[in-house]
């Protein structure tokens, strides 16, 4: 009782007795969440609006006669005639490692029924990205776990690399399982006690997704235990459209938290095409002149100044961003997809024909390209899998060739046979990343012919035995490699003994 | 009937004839009523609802409405006139309304600027 009171008393003399000034303005309209105000003479670009019953708005137009504002909220209780004024704030979120673990809406609020968030510090939403001498070129991987991204179109952090693809063909699937890669080794980093390791902190942005994906994509982190280090911000598509446009930049802010403050951050936009949709009905509402597609003119620079937000600091921490873009039909020339290829730092393109015929991840190794990651790559990735896209592009095209033919050189039947193993090697279960040593024993061993005698269709098979078996029996071995990060004469010894010892074992079943 | 872009450009251009160093006149206005009254232009309801709507906008930036709970002496009225006069570059003119649902201070409005000092509005500000 007497904290309560002392709480009113503090409340009381934080009381100013001052006069405040606040300037004013009415509705005139209010239409899918968008409210146009008169008056508001001075409102500033992108300024916290207050509207009755304690809605924010957002001032994004400003006229000469009214100002429009996006409403973040509940838009059923306003009407024209209310009053509304300014604020002179940005838009900020709560930031900080209280808010990992949590889920939360596109103003930083918690939808989780875990209670209210204990953060000391606030990010504006909109930010200027960093600028040229900030920032750091991209050398150090962010490993994925998914074998054919790590070995093929490495990522570096600080780098932005799209995933993109149809609906269906396993874009969500990457961008969780590549989360849960980075809790599995923030686990065993921090576990080993190495002061120089580095964890990266996830945040998973949903924009207009269905309530039930949302929810799955929160089961899957829970149950792989990764959501202790991930924030999920989510604005699904029962969310108004002004908080599906804000909540890739409210995810944006929460990671540059953790980038200023010399920590590693991933964030996933899951997606941008559903953003741009929510941005440009917004903007078609704002009577904002549109262009191609009906997409107002600056939705170009709604992408790349969130994108542009994901970098490597100088002396500070980096922001990765993996964007997602849903195509149609595969038209990977469509304006919002080619609008964020030529942002990002690269594609990974999943195709659905692949996809179909079980090749999981459908990752088209073509259409596929990492711009800066190979420099984030480490020697031991390199070392063995350096060949595998040379090798699969190879693959690919002598096996259109062959289908009409069954007469086939030694050579181009060695071709064949490689390329379809590799392919099969690369298949991978969902939510089951593969850690970066056990990648670089699995290629080692494909290279140095260990998986030559097993028929194709035994491939994964092999390959998830040999994972076992160098789990369970050579995690000595597994724990040098990813210290050393390279293939010594040593390593390979290790390597050769194991393939050996496993070779003999699997035959024998 | 709704104001087109037209309309609403011919009624800023009227208002700017109504201004007189930068306050609005009421000769002009009258002289601006009788053309409008002459010419019928199209639109004529729209037209003279977009000027109204410009001139009592400009006009209520010459005007503080001073909102009371309590008496209000008009030494401070004219404290209060002059010191917005000041503040604005523009005479200011002040007139009290009685509000008694601020419960204590005043509320001056003076254009879309807002000045709260009231009990209501600090109670206001505890519940944010």
């Amino acid at each position: 009782m007497s904290n309560v009171i002392a709480q009113i008393e503090q409340q009381i003399a934080q009381l100013s007795s001052k006069a405040t000034k606040k300037n004013t303005g009415v509705i005139t309209a209010v239409a899918d969440g968008v409210a146009k105000v008169e008056g508001l003479s001075d409102v500033m670009y992108n300024e916290m609006v207050s509207f009755p019953g304690g809605v924010i708005g957002i001032a994004l137009n400003l006229g000469e006669d009214e100002v429009g504002c996006v409403i973040l909220g509940d838009v059923s209780n306003l009407k024209a005639g209310d009053e509304v004024s300014t604020t002179g704030k940005l838009l900020s979120i709560p930031v900080g490692k209280a808010v990992l673990g949590r889920v939360v809406d596109a103003l930083g609020r918690p939808i989780d029924g875990k209670g209210p968030i204990d953060a000391k510090e606030s990010y504006p939403v909109e930010r200027i990205a960093p600028g040229i001498i900030a920032r750091k070129s991209v050398n150090q991987p962010l490993f994925t776990g998914i074998m054919a991204i790590d070995s093929m179109i490495p990522i570096g952090r600080g780098q932005r690399e799209l995933i993109i693809g149809d609906r269906g063909t396993g874009k969500t699937t990457i961008c969780v399982d590549t989360i849960i890669n980075q809790a599995r080794i923030n686990k065993v980093g921090l576990a080993s006690g190495d002061k120089n390791f580095r964890p990266v902190y996830s945040i998973y942005v949903a924009v207009g997704q269905k309530q039930s994906n949302v929810v799955r994509t929160i089961s899957a982190l829970e149950a792989a235990d990764a959501l202790q280090y991930t924030i999920i911000v989510a604005a699904t598509a029962g969310d108004n459209p002004a908080n599906q446009y804000i909540a890739p930049f409210s995810g944006a802010a929460l990671g540059e938290w953790f980038m200023e403050n010399g920590m590693d951050a991933l964030i996933v936009y899951d997606d941008l095409s559903k953003h741009a949709v929510a941005y440009r009905q917004i903007s078609l509402i704002l009577k904002r002149p549109s262009g191609r597609e009906a997409y107002p003119g600056d939705v170009f620079y709604l992408h790349s100044r969130l994108l542009e937000r994901a970098a490597r600091l100088d002396g500070k921490g980096s922001l990765t961003a993996l964007p997602v873009i849903e195509t149609q039909a595969g038209d990977v020339s469509a304006y919002i997809p080619t609008n964020v290829i030529s942002i990002t730092d690269g594609q990974i393109f999943l195709e659905t024909d692949l996809f179909n015929q079980g090749i999981r991840p459908a990752v088209s190794v073509g259409l596929s390209v990492s711009r800066v990651g190979s420099s984030a790559q480490i020697k031991v990735t390199k070392q063995v899998g350096g060949k595998l896209k040379g090798e699969l592009a190879q693959f690919r095209e002598l096996a259109a060739f062959a289908q009409f033919g069954s007469d086939l050189d030694a050579k181009t039947k060695a071709t064949l046979d490689r390329g379809s193993r590799i392919v099969e090697l690369f298949k991978q279960l969902q939510l089951n990343p593969i850690a970066i040593e056990v990648q670089a024993s699995l290629l080692w061993a494909l290279q140095k012919n260990y998986f030559d005698s097993i028929e194709v269709k035994h491939i994964v098979a092999a390959a998830n035995s040999f994972k076992d078996f160098l789990t369970t029996r050579k995690a000595d071995l597994l724990t040098k490699i990813r210290n050393e990060a390279k293939l010594s004469d040593e390593i390979e010894a290790g390597l050769k003994a194991a393939g050996d010892e496993w070779k003999n074992t699997f035959s024998a079943k | 009937m709704a104001a087109d872009k037209t309309t609403k450009l011919l009624a800023k251009q009227l208002f700017k004839l109504s201004l007189v160093n930068g306050t609005v006149s009421p000769e002009q206005v009258t002289g601006v009523l009788g053309w409008v009254e002459k010419h019928q232009p199209r639109r004529t309801l729209a037209l003279l609802k977009v000027y109204q709507h410009l001139v009592v906008t400009e006009l209520a930036k010459s005007h503080a409405r001073v909102e009371h709970a309590g008496p209000v002496a008009s030494a401070t009225l004219d404290a209060i006139a002059a010191a917005l006069t000041k503040k604005y570059q523009r005479a200011v003119t002040a007139t009290a309304v009685p509000n008694p649902k601020l419960l204590a201070g005043l509320r001056i409005r003076v254009g879309s600027d807002v000045y709260e000092s009231s009990i209501a509005g600090q109670l206001a500000s505890l519940s944010v």
